[in-house]
């Protein structure tokens, strides 16, 4: 069924739309062809009734022949021929019930053969005019649907997010570090409590700062740093212009996992992450690089976080965004470039 | 029973210090190692026989599991891991215990416990291969298969592992024109290696598939692969019929 009529909200409206549709007939009619107000109506209101209904129908082609998918020739041919039909049927409706009148209008049908090509002329038009309607109520469908998907998509990446091992190793050392070092069990405590708390509240936005989604793996690497003491080093270099870009929340903390857990946590020494980010106009890059080992059973290109951040780049800036990885003599690198939007936050 | 000697293996030092903290309270055993790393846990294990070791699963180098494979000796093995729901498993069916991080003192002293009664009783430990299957996730493959070449470890990726031939008690790897020996079942072997890739094409033979240049006839019922190096390994007919099964030919 059209989603028109399922809904009587909506088909109430939809049949008003039609009220300044008759009045247009009836007025075309009472100047074209001389006819009594009686007999302009007797056929305005058939016509117009029967266009309403039979607008409907493009419903069900418009669904069967998506506008992007289908051949230019097919799309128009169909559609026309479609039109002629519905144009005909309706006519023959308005000439049926004209001659159902006979005895209250007499002659009305005869009289109303020179109008007809013009309210078929007519017909079609307000066909077509239906059937773009119709591509465009479902070109709106369909984008409203795909954010929805992507919606969930993100959701799914995010809660995918915090892992398990990472937590439950921190809480160790946290329980090693209450005998030996107590007021170092405590920070790490806060450290691991504000990076769980800040990353389920940004986790819900569309967008922050790239100041705040850094700041959020800095947290995220204090907790390591503990954990995997001078085993993990850092290097930034960040360009202050980067800090005002809005980007996607936690986009960059499963950057800096993916470089512990397939980098420094496979070497037996450790080794250095090097983070920068850099501001070229409307967009921003950011290069995360890190030592691995090229022995070790998974490959760091492997990691679940790696694929969620380009997806979710994907669904949200389409070819905009880009991430590159790279490898080379023992380094992984991997690089995001993004379009700086601003002001969208929400 | 005289006292128990320990190895500890685990890369984070705050969680091989957690372990020496709450040994301290067990007078019986004492620790005749730290390591940080599985190579390490592997030399220490063969060099210092311990009879009790406390191993991390995931560490640089070398795995916990791939540890145990290295190990010739019977030792008990508590692990010591974040929570994997796979390796759970294998705890449960092989290793004397396993403590989740983070763990209580007294959930320790029940390990200890167990390893105890276990050392005493001189129960037979399980097989490190036995303990690796149950392990692994299903439809997961070894990416590698770890050998010991004397004092030295060798790491053979999968992919350059070109066939494996049963030798009495050993399995021959064959990777780069060199070979490894390795005690271990070809059926085991078989179990922890990815199937659309190597294939049993003889009783005594597993081929790497991707390492087959062409297949040449040979007696009336078996046929010959002959691989990259020029090798040929023969192929029984219930092995072409594998080998068939897999490559999509006639």
């Amino acid at each position: 069924m059209h989603p028109i009529v399922l809904n009587r909200r909506s088909l109430f409206f939809y049949l008003v739309v039609w009220i300044p549709l008759v009045e247009t007939a009836v007025v075309m009619l009472s100047l074209a062809g001389h006819f009594s107000s009686e007999e302009s109506w007797a056929l305005a209101l058939p016509f117009t009734l029967g266009l309403a209904i039979i607008c409907l129908s493009p419903f069900y082609m418009c669904r069967a022949m998506p506008f992007d998918r289908t051949p230019v020739w097919r799309l128009l041919g169909s559609h026309l021929l479609a039109a002629m039909a519905a144009s005909g049927l309706v006519l023959a409706g308005v000439n049926f019930t004209a001659l159902g009148m006979d005895r209250a209008l007499p002659g009305l049908a005869r009289r109303a053969g020179p109008v007809m090509p013009l309210l078929a002329l007519f017909a079609i038009l307000i066909y077509l005019l239906s059937v773009g309607l119709h591509y465009a109520g479902l070109a709106i469908e369909s984008s409203r649907r795909a954010e929805l998907l992507a919606r969930d998509a993100e959701l799914k990446a995010l809660k995918a997010q915090i892992n398990p091992h990472f937590l439950f190793n921190s809480l160790n050392s946290i329980s090693a570090l209450t005998s030996i070092d107590p007021s170092r069990a405590r920070e790490m405590c806060i450290h691991l409590s504000d990076f769980l708390r800040t990353s389920l509240r940004l986790g819900e936005r569309i967008t922050i700062p790239f100041a705040a989604d850094l700041e959020l793996a800095r947290t995220y690497l204090s907790v390591e740093k503990v954990r995997f003491g001078n085993r993990l080093r850092v290097k930034e270099e960040i360009d202050p212009a980067c800090a005002d870009c809005d980007i996607p929340p936690l986009l960059l903390q499963p950057l800096v996992e993916n470089s512990i857990k397939h980098g420094i946590a496979g070497l037996v020494e450790g080794g250095e992450i090097h983070m920068s980010a850099k501001r070229n106009g409307k967009s921003v890059y950011f290069m995360i690089e890190n030592p691995f080992d090229p022995d070790a059973k998974e490959n760091p290109n492997s990691g679940i976080g790696l694929k969620n951040v380009r997806d979710r780049l994907a669904t949200r800036f389409g070819a905009a965004g880009k991430i590159e990885i790279s490898v080379e003599q023992g380094q992984f690198r991997v690089t995001l470039s993004l379009p700086c939007e601003k002001g969208r936050t929400v | 029973m005289g006292g128990i000697r320990a190895v500890i293996v685990d890369d984070e030092e705050l969680a091989r210090h957690l372990l020496l903290e709450y040994l301290r309270a067990e007078p019986d055993i004492e620790i005749v190692a730290e390591c940080g790393n599985g190579f390490e846990g592997v030399r220490a294990a063969n060099e210092l026989s311990p009879n009790l070791m406390f191993l991390d699963v995931q560490m640089p180098k070398l795995d916990g599991f791939e540890v145990l494979d290295l190990i010739d000796r019977e030792i008990a093995v508590i692990f010591v891991t974040a929570y994997d729901q796979y390796a759970m498993k294998a705890f449960d069916a092989a290793a004397v215990d396993y403590l989740l991080k983070p763990f209580s003192q007294d959930r320790f002293h029940a390990a200890l416990d167990r390893a105890r009664r276990r050392l005493a009783e001189k129960q037979k430990m399980p097989e490190p291969a036995e303990l690796k299957a149950a392990a692994s996730a299903p439809g997961q493959f070894a990416h590698r298969v770890v050998v010991k070449d004397g004092a030295r470890i060798h790491i053979i990726p999968v992919e350059k592992l070109d066939y494996a031939e049963a030798q009495d008690d050993y399995v021959a790897l064959h990777s780069e024109k060199k070979s490894w020996l390795k005690q271990l079942s070809m059926a085991s072997l078989e179990s922890s290696l990815d199937p659309a890739r190597f294939v049993r094409v003889h009783r005594s033979y597993l081929l790497n598939i991707e390492k087959i240049v062409k297949i040449e006839p040979y007696t009336k019922d078996t046929k010959l692969a002959v691989l990259t190096d020029g090798t040929q390994i023969p192929i029984s007919r219930a092995g072409y019929a594998r080998l068939k099964e897999l490559m999509a030919i006639d």
